[in-house]
């Protein structure tokens, strides 16, 4: 029954299987290589041989806004990634491999258990995450300026928030699943209804793609804060670990 | 900028290949010790090998057998 314990079985797992230095190894390669592919992409446009005379001069520098917009897109799209890659497998193989069952004739209420596995989870992207922003911050500095610390650490929850809201739909998807190809599957598809809905004009101001916008808007000034998709994303959250929680308690392992 | 001052962000890049090639030797490390993975051991050297980053990842994810 004790959460501690078993969060602590969870971590010690995740670092076994590689999985926490995987995520933290990804996005701090990102989290550096973004200012630097900002920085270099205008020269390298510039060295392309044939570039008509002309526009070559019609290339602006790169600015402090490029090496934001590049950090925030590579960690929408490799962080959402490996919210899935990590996740899928966190209830489904345990009920696959059959030490679910084992874990689960302890004392150990389903509850705790679906709570360790997303914590766990939650500390290995915040940590990663953070890794990542030291990285982005440090040559943003060297390349181009100081970017201003307040914002960016918003920047990096707001990111961090939709992160795990990815996170608990995917183990929502695994507690449904029989197997992890199907829980992948599954979050596949939960993925592009996300999308989906955060493309739709009326809807995106509720989603978690509209938290990436908001964040970046703090960093570089302007844009309208985007409350309502925080309380969304947070609520999301809620629903799917309730929901994985309700199916799992009612699950033979 | 001319050549000779790209090379001067060089030095930015090592950081970056060290993360990338450590994430390659711990997926080949892996991969020799493991007896078995899913899917022949020689696909998932090429993979880990050639597949730029996302190799490794896909191979620690999947590619793995539990002894």
């Amino acid at each position: 029954m004790n959460f501690l314990i078993v969060l602590r079985k969870e971590l010690m797992e995740q670092g076994r299987t590689w999985r926490f230095l995987i995520v933290a190894a990804v996005l701090a390669l990102f989290g550096l290589a973004s200012p630097l592919l900002a920085k270099l992409t205008p020269d390298l446009l510039k060295s392309i041989p044939d570039m008509p005379p002309g526009l070559a001069e019609m290339i602006p520098p790169p600015t402090l806004t490029d090496a934001v917009v590049q950090y925030v897109k590579n960690m929408n799209q490799f962080g959402i990634l490996l919210a899935l890659l990590m996740s899928m497998g966190a209830v489904a193989q345990e009920k696959e491999r059959g030490t679910a069952a084992m874990m689960l004739t302890h004392p150990v209420s389903r509850l705790v258990f679906l709570l360790a596995k997303f914590t766990a989870l939650a500390v290995v992207f915040a940590v990663s995450l953070g890794l990542a922003a030291v990285g982005c911050w440090y040559y943003t500095l060297l390349l181009f300026e100081a970017l201003p610390w307040g914002p960016f650490l918003a920047l990096n929850g707001l990111m961090l928030l939709a992160f795990l809201v990815y996170v608990a739909a995917t183990l929502l998807c695994s507690t449904l699943a029989r197997s992890q190809g199907a829980a992948a599957g599954l979050a596949f598809a939960v993925l592009l209804l996300l999308g989906g809905i955060g493309s739709l004009p009326r809807l995106r101001e509720y989603m978690p793609g509209r938290l990436f916008e908001w964040g970046s808007d703090l960093v570089l000034g302007g844009g309208d804060p985007a409350w309502p998709a925080l309380w969304v994303s947070l609520g999301l959250i809620a629903a799917a670990l309730t929901a994985a929680w309700l199916i799992f308690r009612r699950q033979e392992l | 900028m001319p050549p000779e001052e790209i090379q001067q962000y060089l030095p930015f890049l090592i950081p970056i290949l060290i993360l990338q090639l450590g994430l390659m030797v711990a997926a080949l490390l892996d991969l020799l010790r493991r007896e078995r993975t899913r899917g022949p051991k020689w696909v998932w050297l090429l993979v880990i090998l050639f597949v730029n980053l996302l190799g490794p990842i896909v191979y620690f994810v999947v590619g793995r057998k539990d002894e």
